[in-house]
C-alpha cells in the first residue's frame, strides 16, 4: 500500500515536473505568438482572452516598415550562403575523409578551429574592406562574411558523414576509370545526401538567425529581418505586438527546418563531440 | 581481396609504373581542384580579417580622422587596455555573465534531464519541444526576455509579483546585478534544453543494469546520482560546459536587444565593448586591439573543444 502510494506520489512529482518543464521551453514562444496577434489595447495586458488581429502583419509589411524586403534579403542571403558554402564544403570534405596526405590533418584542425574566431573580428576588417570597394549594405557582402562561419562548420559535418560511407563503391568507380571528380558528384553526393540536408539546415539556420553580420554591414538596402526587430522601436518605445509579429515570421521557418533534423540536433551542434 | 586483384594486373600489365605514376599525379591535381574552392573561402572568410584585425591592431587608427591606417605604434593599443577601466570592467561582467550562464544552464539542464531520460511518452513528446528555445534567434530572445520582464506589463514580472509579493512592479534592469541574471537567462533559456538533450542522450545510453544493481543494494537516489551518474557523464558535462562556455564569452546578440549594456556599463562584456569601439568611437585599431584578446581568451577553450572533436572523430 504504501509502496503504490510512494509510486503515485513520484508519478504526480514527475507530472509536475513535466509541467514545469514545458512551461520553462515554450512560455515565451507561446507569449510572443499571442503577443503578435493582439492589437494596441490587448499588448500591455497578460489576458489570454483576447479579439485576435491580423493588423500587426499588415503593419510590419506596409509602409512604413515594409518588411517584405527585408525577408526576401534575409532568404537571399542565407540560400546565397548555402549555395556557395555546401557545393565547397562537399568536395573539401570528401577528400578529407578519403585522402590523407601530408599536413592533412593539420588543414583540418586548421579549419576546424577558426570555426571559434568571433563574429567581431571578421567584421572589422570586413566593415574596413567593403568601404572602400563599395560592398557595405549588400547581399553580396553579407553572404561573404557569412560563409566564415558556415563553410568551416559544413565541412567537418559532412566529412563526419562521408567517413560512414562504404568505401567500396568508390574503389570499383576508380577501377573504372572514373575520375575524382565523378566520384564525388556520380557516388558520393548522392549517398551523402541525409549529411548535406543536415549541414544545409544548420547553416540555414545560422545565417538566418544571425544578427552581428547585418547589425554591422548593413544600414538600409541589405537589412535582413533580424535588423528588422529594431525597428519596431517607435518614439514612445517598443511597439510589443508588432515586435511579436516580425519574431513569429522568424521563428516559425526556423521551427520547421529544426523540426526536420530534430534527430541530429544535437550531434550537429556539437559537431560530433556528443552523439 | 582487392591487393590479389592488383598483383594480378601487375603482372598482366608490364608498364604498371609509368601507369601508377601518372594516376597518382591525376589523383593530386583532383585532390587539389577539390580542396582549393574549400581553401581559398576559409581563408578569404577567416583567415584573412584575423591577420589584417592583428596588424590594424598594432597601428594608430580612428575613422574619424583618416579613412586609412595611421602609424605602427607597437603595443600600444594593448598597454592602453591594461589602463582602460571599461575595458577591465568588459572583462570582468564577461567572466561574471559566463560564470551564471553556465552554471545556471548546466544545474536547469541536469535537472531536465534527470526528468526526462527515462523512455515513456510524456517523456519522449516533452523532449521533442526541447529543441525550439535553441532555434530561436539570439536577437529574439533578448527582446521577448526584455518584454516580459518589463515592470509595468511584463508576464514574467507579473507573475515573479505574484509568487513573490514584494517583487512586484521591480525594475529589473535598473540593477546591475538582476541585469545579467536575466540576460544570462534568455540565453540559458535556449541552452539548458539542447545540454538536457546532450545529457539525456549520456544518461540513456546508461545501461539499466546498474541502477538496477544500486537498488538491490539499497543505494537512495542521491547516492545513484553522486556515484554513478555523474561519474558516467562527466565526458558529455564536460564537453557542454566547453561549449556553453565558449559561447558564453562571445555573448553579444542579446546585449544589443535587451540591456544595450546598461544600466551604466554593467552588462556591457567585452564583445560587445570591442563593436562600441569600433562602430561608436570608429577606433578601429583600439577595437582590434581588443577584438585580438577576444580571441586569445576564447582559443585557450576552443583549443582543448578542436581537440576533443577530432579526437572523438578518429
Amino acid at each position: 500500500m504504501s509502496v503504490r502510494m510512494g509510486r503515485n506520489l513520484g508519478r504526480s512529482w514527475h507530472s509536475l515536473a513535466i509541467l514545469a518543464i514545458l512551461f520553462f521551453n515554450l512560455f515565451p514562444i507561446i507569449w510572443i505568438a499571442l503577443t503578435a496577434f493582439k492589437n494596441d489595447r490587448y499588448m500591455f495586458t497578460s489576458d489570454l482572452a483576447f479579439p485576435p488581429t491580423l493588423s500587426n502583419f499588415t503593419t510590419i509589411f506596409s509602409p512604413p516598415l515594409n518588411f517584405g524586403p527585408l525577408v526576401f534579403n534575409s532568404v537571399v542571403v542565407a540560400v546565397g550562403t548555402i549555395l556557395i558554402a555546401i557545393p565547397v564544403a562537399l568536395t573539401a570534405a570528401y577528400v578529407f575523409s578519403r585522402h590523407t596526405f601530408i599536413g592533412s590533418t593539420a588543414l583540418l584542425v586548421w579549419i576546424l578551429s577558426t570555426q571559434f574566431i568571433p563574429g567581431i573580428v571578421v567584421a572589422i576588417p570586413y566593415f574596413n574592406l567593403f568601404r572602400s570597394i563599395n560592398l557595405l549594405d549588400t547581399k553580396t557582402g553579407l553572404i561573404i562574411v557569412e560563409l566564415s562561419a558556415v563553410v568551416p562548420y559544413a565541412i567537418w559535418m559532412i566529412k563526419g558523414f562521408i567517413d560512414g560511407l562504404p568505401r567500396e563503391v568508390e574503389e570499383a568507380a576508380r577501377i573504372d576509370g572514373c575520375s575524382e571528380l565523378g566520384i564525388v558528384r556520380h557516388i558520393t553526393l548522392p549517398l551523402a545526401v541525409p549529411g548535406i540536408a543536415v549541414a544545409t539546415v544548420f547553416s540555414l539556420v545560422a545565417t538566418w538567425n544571425d544578427f552581428m553580420f547585418p547589425l554591422i554591414l548593413t544600414h538600409q538596402n541589405a537589412e535582413t529581418l533580424q535588423i528588422g526587430l529594431m525597428s519596431t522601436v517607435s518614439a514612445t518605445g517598443i511597439q510589443w505586438n508588432w515586435m511579436s509579429a516580425t519574431g513569429l515570421v522568424i521563428m516559425v521557418p526556423i521551427f520547421i527546418l529544426s523540426y526536420l533534423i530534430r534527430n541530429y540536433f544535437v550531434q550537429g551542434l556539437t559537431m560530433g563531440a556528443v552523439k | 581481396m582487392a591487393l590479389k586483384h592488383e598483383r594480378t594486373l601487375a603482372v598482366a600489365l608490364p608498364n604498371r609504373p609509368a601507369r601508377e605514376r601518372t594516376a597518382r599525379r591525376q589523383r593530386n591535381i583532383a585532390r587539389i581542384i577539390l580542396l582549393a574552392p574549400a581553401i581559398i573561402v576559409v581563408l578569404a572568410t577567416t583567415t584573412y580579417p584575423l591577420i589584417s584585425a592583428a596588424l590594424v591592431s598594432l597601428r594608430d587608427w580612428n575613422l574619424t580622422y583618416s579613412p586609412n591606417p595611421q602609424a605602427w605604434v607597437g603595443l600600444r593599443n594593448y598597454s592602453n587596455a591594461l589602463q582602460d577601466t571599461s575595458f577591465i570592467n568588459a572583462i570582468e561582467v564577461t567572466l561574471e555573465f559566463t560564470v551564471v550562464s553556465v552554471a545556471l544552464s548546466m544545474v536547469l539542464a541536469l535537472a531536465m534531464a534527470l526528468v526526462l531520460y527515462k523512455p515513456g511518452r510524456a517523456n519522449v513528446l516533452t523532449r521533442s519541444v526541447l529543441i525550439l528555445p535553441f532555434a530561436v534567434s539570439a536577437a529574439l530572445k533578448g527582446y521577448s526576455w526584455r518584454f516580459m520582464l518589463d515592470p509595468g506589463y511584463g508576464v514574467y514580472s507579473k507573475m515573479i509579483g505574484f509568487l513573490f509579493p514584494p517583487a512586484q512592479g521591480y525594475l529589473w534592469f535598473t540593477q546591475k546585478s538582476w541585469s545579467l541574471v536575466f540576460l544570462a537567462m534568455s540565453e540559458v533559456w535556449g541552452w539548458a534544453p539542447l545540454m538536457a538533450l546532450m545529457f539525456i542522450g549520456g544518461l540513456s545510453a546508461i545501461s539499466p543494469e546498474i541502477f538496477e544493481a544500486a537498488r538491490v543494494d539499497g543505494a537512495s537516489a542521491w547516492t545513484v546520482f553522486v556515484h554513478i551518474m555523474l561519474p558516467l557523464l562527466r565526458p558529455i558535462l564536460f564537453v557542454a560546459m566547453l561549449l556553453k562556455i565558449i559561447f558564453s564569452l562571445k555573448v553579444f546578440d542579446q546585449i544589443v536587444t535587451m540591456t544595450g549594456g546598461g544600466p551604466g556599463d554593467s552588462t556591457q562584456t567585452l564583445n560587445y565593448y570591442v563593436y562600441q569601439t569600433a562602430f561608436r568611437d570608429l577606433n578601429m585599431g583600439y577595437a582590434s586591439a581588443l577584438a585580438i584578446v577576444l580571441v586569445i581568451v576564447l582559443s585557450l577553450f576552443s583549443f582543448v573543444y578542436v581537440r576533443i572533436v577530432i579526437g572523438k572523430a578518429e
